[in-house]
């Protein structure tokens, strides 16, 4: 016997009932936010920033590909990184394979890092994913957003105790944590209206937990995400699992 | 300029750390939910169902293929289709890139349909995922879990066939089959556990329960147009391999 609680289909289901009004309820609420969203205003972009990609050099507006919305995730892959992030990895599993599905509603969906282009792409083939990748590593680009740090804002974090999964995740991509955390994973949305380029929404941190999309058939299973802080990161690239 | 609401850099900044708040608790919130999750019964599955899979016949304790957890996504592909639901198969796509890191957390993911199993292993074939699939074809298991109904139940249960939604007919026609025939089937999906030689059924949700399986629409939800698919949500999406 197992030592959680059982029941009978019947006691199950009167509990599921209660459980999926509140289901519905957050799914409603999640409807709410995203209007709120896009009440937010826009902010224009005025600075011409390039990228290197594998057909050449492009300007933001050249990033869209001929669509109106441009969805750009900050893959953590600096110039002294020998690998890209592996919760980044695990991020671009998730959305690699929805590329086409967004292009279909108008959205083009890529990665944007400041490595130089050849390590973004020699690591693309390696993980086999169809996503379009740009170096914007010759731009403020990701300095502008907040989504590089720099020596100073750096600072306090470094001077203080790095934390364990820091240092595994640093040294995943061979780096070290200094390195390694000037990259901030983030997303940012983008419109292009009437030839100007407008800066629509960003967001972080657990804001991006909607690209992380194991996380949420986890969060169905009999034991959740199973997570618990000090331990090292469960986490590794598709292709490094040691059991599969 | 566009007709949408422009602002500086600092007042979109005020807005959006108001709007970061309501996502903050709304992500915290669907962390309290999980946990009613977990908290919920467990139901012994005790009758005995056999499977048809690309290695011969299976019961449900051997879907779960040595782990401890098995979440089912059952796949709308019923025995008259002559393709895979077009939506499942957008699904299926995010789905397949997430089998290592969902191992690494002992899950394994299955599809589960009602129609005959080389079918199923031809489209799964034809669309390049990796995920098992197994057909029920041959037991009560998926009208039993919710997810298909009989003719019967669809006339009893289902509204008629003018007033379902514009995906319906859409779909019905995208798979090859007739309206009724189509909607037998729902998207739906089951969590499992085994223990001590024991099923248990811990989970089970339907409908837009199961959009945590659709990653494009919480990445549509951060782009400045959303979903924008009002009543005709759906029939925009493709096989991968159909869009032009």
């Amino acid at each position: 016997m197992t030592d959680h609680r059982t029941g009978t289909q019947e006691e199950w289901q009167t509990e599921r009932e209660k459980l999926l009004a509140e289901e519905k309820k957050l799914t409603h609420r999640a409807d709410e936010l995203t209007k709120m969203r896009q009440e937010l205003p826009w902010v224009e972009v005025e600075k011409d920033y390039r990228f290197e990609t594998t057909d050449g050099t492009k300007s933001l507006a050249e990033l869209f590909d001929g669509r109106s919305q441009l969805l750009i995730y900050h893959f953590m892959f600096g110039p002294p990184y020998e690998a890209g992030c592996i919760a980044c990895s695990s991020i671009t599993d998730t959305l690699a394979p929805n590329v086409p599905h967004l292009a279909a509603k108008d959205t083009k969906l890529m990665l944007v890092s400041r490595a130089p282009l050849d390590k973004l792409q020699a690591y693309r083939e390696r993980m086999g994913w169809e996503i379009d990748w740009a170096s914007a590593g010759g731009t403020d680009f990701n300095l502008d957003i907040g989504f590089t740090s720099t020596e100073e804002q750096l600072k306090p974090f470094l001077e203080g105790e790095i934390p364990p999964v820091v240092e595994q995740m640093a040294k995943a991509s061979g780096t070290d944590p200094k390195g390694y955390v000037t990259e901030v994973p983030g997303l940012s949305a983008y419109t292009l209206s009437d030839g100007a380029i407008y800066r629509t929404y960003v967001t972080t941190a657990r804001g991006l937990e909607p690209t992380m999309a194991y996380y949420f058939l986890l969060d169905r299973t009999a034991r959740g995400r199973d997570e618990r802080a000090g331990e090292p990161h469960w986490l590794r690239r598709h292709d490094e699992y040691e059991v599969d | 300029m566009p007709t949408h609401t422009v602002a500086i850099q600092e007042e979109w900044e005020m807005q959006r750390d108001e709007l970061i708040a309501e996502e903050k608790e709304l992500t915290r919130r669907g962390d309290r939910l999980t946990t009613k999750r977990l908290d919920l019964p467990w139901v012994p599955i005790e009758k005995e169902y056999s499977f048809e899979t690309a290695d011969g016949t299976k019961s449900l304790a051997e879907l779960f293929d040595g782990r401890s957890q098995l979440l089912v996504y059952h796949f709308m592909f019923g025995p008259t289709y002559e393709a895979g639901c077009p939506t499942c198969s957008s699904m299926a796509d995010g789905m397949d890139g997430l089998l290592p890191h969902l191992h690494a957390r002992d899950l394994t993911l299955a599809f589960i349909s009602t129609a005959e199993s080389p079918k199923l292993q031809a489209y799964k074939e034809r669309m390049g995922w990796s995920i098992p699939w197994a057909s029920s074809a041959n037991s009560d298991f998926s009208f039993d879990m919710g997810a298909s109904f009989t003719a019967e139940q669809v006339r009893e249960q289902l509204p008629p066939e003018d007033q379902l939604p514009p995906i319906a007919p859409h779909n019905a026609k995208a798979s090859g089959t007739d309206i009724t025939s189509y909607v037998a089937e729902i998207p739906a999906t089951t969590a499992f556990v085994l223990e001590d030689d024991t099923v248990y059924r811990t989970y089970a949700t339907n409908f837009r329960g199961v959009e945590f399986l659709m990653p494009y629409y919480p990445i549509l939800d951060r782009a400045p147009k959303g979903r924008d698919e009002g009543a005709a949500f759906q029939t925009w999406i493709r096989r991968h391999d159909e869009y032009a």
